[in-house]
């Protein structure tokens, strides 16, 4: 029921050892339904984590859980030296955590560059956030060119990247990413790919939940597979790619 | 059932003998708490059936009680003739306040419509015709073969039986097709008009429905009291009959009686201390508000699924499998589709730009294109949700531009939607109820003339529609609640409700977007079956994978241009394709393995 | 012609205190996606705590008005805390629920002060103003002023502020607003809050030239709201711009109709919205299908 740590990574810059997210006995009830049910799985430090699965099968949920966005009851959650099991949703992301939400979520009523500065919102406006908007205007040019158009007025693909972009405003160590592909052309899909890697090559955690496995299965080198709230197999993207159940069932072939 | 009758009859003979137990004060009171509830029940048809924000109904009441008051005392019309052309100006009244319903929805239509009442009441203070604000006296006692209803104990007899055809008439729209379809468009009104209901004249039959049960109980109040004043017809009241209807339950025709019956002895009681009832009322409206939103009558449902949800939480139904038609069923064939130098600006924004496309019958087509290339404004135009800059679209060789979503589908027109719209508050046997149900709004007349055959429609609907259900291996959720269920299933429930509508031309958006491998395998069954059925498909997809397998041509859409049309073989490897669609290194491959071996089998 | 302007600047006045309670629909649909149909009882709340406070206290008018201000966004954080549950689900309950607050203030405000209201002297006494042969009020052009200020500090509120940004993402969405690590609940409360302060503004800049009574937060209201929707729902210029209308509109018909003029009001209203129901300055949503 847990994952492992291993993700000899060379290119980590500066991620200090304790930035590692434990999560153990994670649940989630909905009015007396369960979604989740006592899963447990770490990401190591620098490290990708993919979670793949059916709709319903409770992918979301955990990511909401840490988050804090739904009740939730944990016998651990720890992200680095902070227990953020009584953490407040608003509170997460000081613990440097980014979460870029299922269905992209931009404020569409404000301009990019608005919804990137409120993904900025726990820090100052001034100095070096100026300088974390530099770096997403780098890494996601277009985002730049479109800095004053409202956001709701962007594609879907460019909506994303939004999505993304704001996560990283915060200046996250750990992003969690939820269907970052959905609704995608195949082509935008490939850009996320090159982004996610970019993000782990620049040293961030990423855990990346997924209904596309092929998707998932380049972009991270451990994976769970999860089924009726429950972690049904975890294991090396590389053997989940072969194991032929996974096969049928999450790659239809 | 039995139940419900043995309820009713219960009730039937307590309110036959309740006058015996009263005195006169007691029984004006009750006559005046039909009035109200009379008013409640059309309320809560347009409001709570329909979802129609309707803050004149104390108009429509006015403008009925004043047009007897006027009839009668200065025109010298006898009472039932005044009270015939009542229900007729209080009706007129309901279709103009109606209009901006065809507009405007929700808070707006709840501005436009409190502004029209209180325009009503400006109307009825100050015009001399009406007797300004000491309102007019001296209405003839309704005659009746004789019988003196200037008794208030006789008069509760014609109201009683008044109100119980009314009730019953609510009762019998409520749960047929027409107020299915009401609700369906409460719900969602662009799904509502895309399986066929025509949105427009449902939101007037609303409104009309609101005026006609406000034009009764406006006739039986002037020949009750026999002496109309505004206050009767102000605000205040406005919100009083609102607060019957919330506490009562909007959703359910008798919860509506029993708030305005319940309100309106409380405040009689309280009337002696009526600032305090007034503030009482807020605090309950309020409180029912948050804690009970489907108020009174919501009550006992609440209480039964909570105790449901503890007794068989480990029952599961299960998603059985398709069921395609036996081959060779209908010899029909899909209908075509032309569409011809289609473009679509928004607000200077080109969305689409010169489009054209022809879909051959029984065709599986599928459109392929980045996010934002207009595949979705391409099928909102083509099933009549929007309307084209220039160009045109004809299926079978009929224009289908320029029409409504509801005359589309009775074209033969279906469509999904990329983010599910599903009638959340109604089963998933009401949806595909709703769709299945082809009859003209003109044969609504049938409602108030021949009610037998709307019954037998009815018996002959629901057997259709369990055969439809197990079709699609959906019959264990028949009475489940659509949002209540996986995705997977939601997305199959909106094809089925689409195939209810008996298309000959089915527009798929995303459809396999959220489904697992497995799901999406199943998917492809069904479109296949549905399309050796006779039906023509048109799917937008990024499911690369189903669009090789399943497609017989691909429409490729980049930035409101077509940039290819082919075999999927052929298109896949063009290179502009590659370039604005596909990208080159991860899918490519696939895609030509799979190609490759869909041409093996 | 000179009647004309007459009716226009007298309209003015009015159409500065419809502005303001425009506005205030405006600020807490903008920030949190809510119809308060409660904000007129509100008004008369705050023109009966300014009032009162103003005749009873004998401090300037002035003064008054900020204690006003403390009163109704007390009650605005009440209505806020009560309707937390519906908020981001249902639109017309809310709405519904708030229609109830509106009949409990009402009644309130009758068992407080009682039904039959009182007169306010105006704080301005100095003669109208006479330019180029039109008479203008001098406090008039008091309340053109402070609501022209008040719009002001809005706009630069939601458009330069870190917070006034907050309140906007927070209403379009409220789980990403939360994930960035915006508190919700004490944004959506500041912007009933401000919401309310507005209010008390409009009511006690509007007591001196009514009759104060409990039923004045109904036609207040359903005018304001006329304002906001005709110049844009959520849009801070449209409400200015909407409140101004309906004003000279309402002076117009007053002078042209006499007692018809609410009839003419709301007829007008109704053609106008229905000819472009998004109003003057709103944008046009997409239904996206």
């Amino acid at each position: 029921m847990s994952g492992t740590v291993t993700d000899p990574t060379p290119t980590n810059p500066t991620p200090t050892p304790t930035d590692e997210l434990v999560v153990s006995g994670l649940s989630v009830h909905y009015g007396g339904v369960r979604a989740v049910s006592s899963v447990s799985f770490t990401v190591g430090p620098g490290q990708c984590v993919g979670i793949i699965g059916a709709n319903g099968a409770g992918k979301t949920s955990t990511l909401k859980a840490l988050m804090g966005l739904v009740p939730r009851t944990a016998e651990r959650i720890q992200f680095g030296d902070h227990d953020l099991t009584r953490v407040k949703a608003r509170d997460v992301v000081r613990h440097g955590i980014g979460y870029v939400p299922e269905g992209r979520h931009v404020f569409p009523g404000l301009t990019v560059e608005k919804n990137l500065l409120l993904g900025a919102y726990v820090r100052a406006w001034k100095g070096e956030t100026r300088s974390t908007l530099g770096e997403v205007f780098e890494l996601f040019p277009v985002l730049g060119e479109m800095r004053h158009r409202l956001a709701g007025a962007l594609s879907g693909g460019q909506q994303q990247m939004l999505a993304v972009g704001r996560a990283l405003m915060s200046k996250p160590r750990l992003i969690l990413l939820d269907e970052p592909s959905m609704g995608l052309s195949p082509k935008l899909i490939e850009d996320i790919l090159a982004v996610l890697q970019r993000l782990s090559a620049a040293g961030h955690a990423l855990l990346l939940v997924e209904q596309n496995a092929k998707l998932t299965f380049e972009a991270t080198r451990t994976c769970l597979v999860m089924e009726n709230g429950e972690v049904a197999m975890t294991g090396t993207s590389a053997e989940l790619r072969d194991d032929p159940r996974v096969r049928q069932i999450y790659l239809g072939l | 059932m039995r139940l419900r009758v043995g309820g009713f009859a219960v009730a039937a003979v307590a309110a036959w003998f309740l006058p015996y137990g009263l005195d006169l004060y007691g029984i004006h009171v009750i006559d005046i708490a039909i009035v109200f509830a009379l008013l409640a029940v059309g309320l809560g048809l347009a409001m709570g059936v329909a979802g129609q924000i309707n803050l004149a109904q104390v108009a429509f009441f006015g403008v009925s009680s004043y047009a007897v008051a006027i009839l009668t005392t200065r025109a010298g019309f006898g009472f039932w003739t005044a009270a015939v052309l009542a229900l007729l100006a209080a009706t007129l009244v309901g279709v103009l306040v109606g209009i901006p319903a065809l507009r405007m929805q929700s808070h707006y239509l709840g501005i436009v419509t409190l502004g029209l009442a209180l325009a009503f009441t400006n109307w009825v203070t100050n015009s001399t015709v009406t007797g300004g604000a000491d309102g007019i006296s001296g209405i003839p006692v309704p005659p009746l073969f004789g019988i003196d209803l200037s008794s208030e104990y006789l008069y509760y007899y014609l109201e009683l039986v008044v109100f119980g055809l009314a009730l019953a008439f609510a009762g019998f729209v409520a749960h047929t097709g027409l107020g299915r379809r009401m609700r369906a468009m409460r719900d969602d009104s662009l799904a509502a008009g895309a399986v066929g209901a025509p949105v427009p004249i449902l939101r007037m039959t609303a409104f009309v429905l609101a005026s006609l049960y406000g034009g009764v109980a406006g006739v039986l109040y002037a020949g009750l009291i026999r002496y109309v004043a505004p206050e009767t017809f102000s605000i205040a009241n406005m919100f009083l009959l609102l607060a019957m209807v919330i506490i009562g339950g909007r959703q359910s025709i008798l919860g509506c009686v029993v708030g305005a019956v319940a309100l309106a002895l409380l405040r009689e009681a309280l009337v002696d201390f009526s600032v305090y009832a007034q503030l009482g009322f807020g605090i309950v409206v309020v409180l029912m508000v948050v804690f009970a939103p489907t108020g009174l009558a919501g009550i006992p449902a609440r209480l039964r699924r909570l105790v449901r949800r503890r007794r068989t939480s480990d029952h599961r139904a299960t998603l059985r499998p398709f069921r395609p038609e036996p081959a060779g069923g209908p010899d029909r064939v899909g209908a075509s589709l032309e569409i011809s130098g289609i473009s679509k600006q928004f607000r200077g924004l080109r969305a689409l730009d010169d489009v054209s496309m022809s879909v051959a019958p029984g065709e599986i087509r599928g459109v392929v294109g980045p996010n934002g290339s207009g595949k979705t404004t391409l099928f909102n135009i083509v099933t009549g949700i929007y309307g084209v800059s220039s160009g045109s679209a004809s299926v079978d060789g009929r224009v289908v531009t320029g029409r409504r979503p509801h005359q589309l589908s009775q074209l033969g027109l279906a469509r999904t939607f990329q983010n599910l719209r599903l009638f959340g508050q109604m089963t998933v046997r009401d949806n595909v109820l709703v769709a299945l149900d082809r009859s003209s709004m003109l044969a609504v007349w049938r409602y108030l003339l021949w009610p037998v055959g709307i019954w037998r429609a009815e018996r002959d609907l629901r057997a259709r529609a369990d055969d439809l259900l197990e079709r699609f291996g959906l019959t264990d959720f028949a009475e489940a609640a659509p949002t209540s269920l996986p995705y997977g299933i939601q997305r199959r429930l909106e094809i089925a409700r689409a195939m209810a509508t008996q298309p000959r031309l089915l527009l798929l958006d995303e459809p396999a977007a959220g489904l697992n491998g497995q799901e999406v395998g199943q998917l492809g069954e069904i479109v296949r079956a549905i399309r050796a059925d006779g039906v023509t498909v048109v799917l937008i997809e990024h499911n690369m994978g189903l669009v090789m397998s399943l497609c017989d041509r691909v429409t490729v859409l980049a930035s409101g241009g077509v940039i290819a049309d082919g075999t999927p073989a052929e298109v896949a490897v063009r290179p502009e394709v590659i370039e604005a669609y596909l990208g080159d290194s991860m899918n490519t491959a696939d895609i030509a393995a799979e190609v490759e071996s869909e041409a093996v089998r | 012609m000179e009647v004309f302007f007459q009716t226009l600047v007298g309209g003015l006045g009015f159409g500065a205190v419809y502005a303001l309670v425009a506005m205030g629909f405006s600020i807490v649909y903008r920030t949190m996606g809510l119809v308060n149909f409660a904000h007129g009882q509100v008004v008369m709340i705050g023109a009966y705590a300014a009032s009162t406070f103003y005749m009873t206290a004998h401090v300037p008018f002035f003064i008054s008005i900020p204690v006003a201000m403390v009163v109704t966004g007390l009650i605005g954080l009440v209505i806020e805390r009560v309707l937390r549950p519906l908020e981001n689900k249902d639109f017309d309950l809310m709405l519904i629920g708030t229609i109830g607050f509106g009949m409990v203030l009402e009644s309130l405000a009758t068992i407080i002060w009682g039904a039959t209201g009182h007169a306010v002297p105006s704080p301005v006494d100095t003669e109208p103003l006479d330019v180029f042969g039109i008479r203008i009020r001098t406090y008039s052009i008091v309340v053109l002023a402070v609501a022209a200020l008040a719009t002001v500090a809005l706009v630069l509120f939601l458009q330069r502020t870190k917070r006034g940004a907050a309140m906007q993402a927070v209403a379009m969405d409220h789980e990403a607003a939360t994930a960035v690590g915006i508190h919700v609940g004490r944004s959506n409360a500041v912007a009933f809050a401000i919401g309310a302060g507005l209010a008390a503004l409009a009511g006690a800049l509007v007591a001196p030239m009514l009759y104060v009574n409990p039923t004045l937060g109904g036609s207040l209201g359903i005018k304001g709201f006329a304002a906001a929707i005709l110049g844009g729902f959520g849009n801070i210029p449209g409400a200015v711009v909407g409140g101004l209308a309906i004003g000279v509109l309402d002076s117009y018909a007053a002078g042209r109709f006499q007692a018809y003029s609410e009839l003419v009001v709301f007829l007008v209203f109704t053609v106008i919205i229905m000819i472009k129901p998004t109003g003057l300055f709103g944008e046009r949503t997409v239904n996206r299908a």
